[in-house]
């Protein structure tokens, strides 16, 4: 496999250079990982944020949702993984409902 | 450790010229991961992209690659994999692209059964020149070509290519990235024309208005016009009037693939056969 080093201690990364801010890997993730915050020199105003880190599961959905190469997760193998809690169940839906922007912004 | 697909593209390329949330980039993804898994070098494949926004699928990755003229990926994959037959052949090709304008190339593809794996993105529309009527864009939509609401009767890609001949068919969307990789696979294993018809989303030409603004309004709507072949097969008549099946819809190793033939057309002009007949052939007519 066409593989690639993670850095440290970190589940999930992105690549701010190639995300356009479609809000596709915040819409599946399951675990309220992810948001949009505001970016006013992005082309859509908003750009990918990691805002809970300690909460991802590994279930590899952001990755394959992205269609700009812009999103990498851990290998299970490598890195353990939390698992799924009710909290950050309603976290994901909350920041869904908040149009995908980061809670709170 | 993660996929590296930065291996398998022209970094200089990046990021792709394809809207926000375009499905073509998952189905990108996908193929990269299929290649990756079918363990090819990059030196042994070929990526043949029309017109369209498809057509930039052979810009964007680093293999042998062809991005051709409107319609005509299959006629000139067709030369690429004669002239080598042990490498293998990928064509991409949007609804317009592959049912439209290379209508016929796709018909005569499936009907040879040439051992090319043709990728139909079919997103509901003409996406590069801002949303004209395609053979698939569904009855009474919004198009900027019959702005009272589309009248045409839609395509079925996949009846189409089973019809022709093609010995391998099979339908996905870019809602489920796992299957699509998986099918990918399949129908790059084999031997015979692979015909995949990849339901895709285009929520900036289709969706504007139609009421599918963003990606996952208009993934939704695929999600709700596609059901799995199993499911598929247990319904009536009348529910499956506005579905569409997915997953492998006909696979058939029995034929026999065209470069194959070709060897004997080879071995007649060198003498060491005799002249086909019909007696060579298991269909008479």
């Amino acid at each position: 496999m066409a593989a690639m080093t993670a850095p440290a201690n970190t589940p999930v990364w992105v690549d701010e250079s190639r995300c356009k801010a479609c809000d596709m890997c915040v819409a599946v993730c399951p675990a309220g990982v992810l948001a949009m915050r505001p970016e006013p020199t992005s082309t859509l105003g908003a750009m990918i944020e990691i805002v809970a880190l300690d909460s991802c599961i590994g279930c590899n959905e952001c990755e394959l949702a992205c269609p700009d190469f812009a999103i990498y997760v851990a290998d299970k193998k490598e890195y353990k993984f939390a698992k799924l809690t009710d909290e950050a169940k309603a976290r994901a839906q909350a920041i869904i409902d908040n149009k995908y922007r980061v809670l709170g912004a | 450790m993660a996929f590296n697909y930065d291996q398998y593209l022209r970094l200089e390329k990046m990021p792709t010229l394809w809207c926000w949330g375009c499905g073509d980039g998952v189905i990108l993804k996908a193929f990269i991961r299929a290649v990756d898994k079918m363990g090819w070098s990059k030196d042994d494949v070929c990526v043949v992209s029309g017109i369209g926004c498809s057509g930039r699928f052979s810009s964007y990755v680093d293999f042998n690659t062809i991005h051709t003229t409107h319609g005509r990926t299959v006629a000139f994959a067709t030369g690429v994999k004669l002239a080598n037959p042990d490498k293998h052949v990928i064509c991409v090709g949007g609804d317009g692209d592959a049912l439209a304008i290379g209508g016929n190339h796709t018909i005569h593809g499936c009907r040879r059964n040439i051992d090319i794996n043709f990728i139909v993105i079919n997103n509901f529309i003409y996406g590069l020149t801002n949303s004209q009527t395609s053979p698939t864009t569904p009855q009474g939509m919004w198009t900027v070509s019959q702005k009272a609401g589309n009248i045409d009767p839609t395509f079925d890609a996949c009846k189409l290519a089973i019809a022709a001949g093609a010995t391998f068919v099979a339908r996905e969307k870019v809602n489920d990235p796992r299957k699509l990789e998986k099918v990918f696979v399949e129908g790059f294993k084999h031997r015979g024309f692979s015909f995949f018809d990849i339901l895709s989303n285009c929520h900036i030409n289709l969706g504007r208005k139609n009421k599918m603004q963003s990606a996952m309004e208009n993934l939704d709507w695929i999600d709700a016009i596609t059901v799995s072949k199993k499911k598929y097969d247990e319904m009536s008549e009348d529910e499956r009037l506005n579905l569409l099946p997915t997953g492998i819809l006909k696979q058939d190793t029995a034929a026999r693939e065209y470069c194959d033939m070709y060897e004997d057309i080879k071995a007649v002009q060198q003498g060491k056969r005799k002249v086909l007949t019909q007696d060579d052939f298991e269909k008479k007519i």
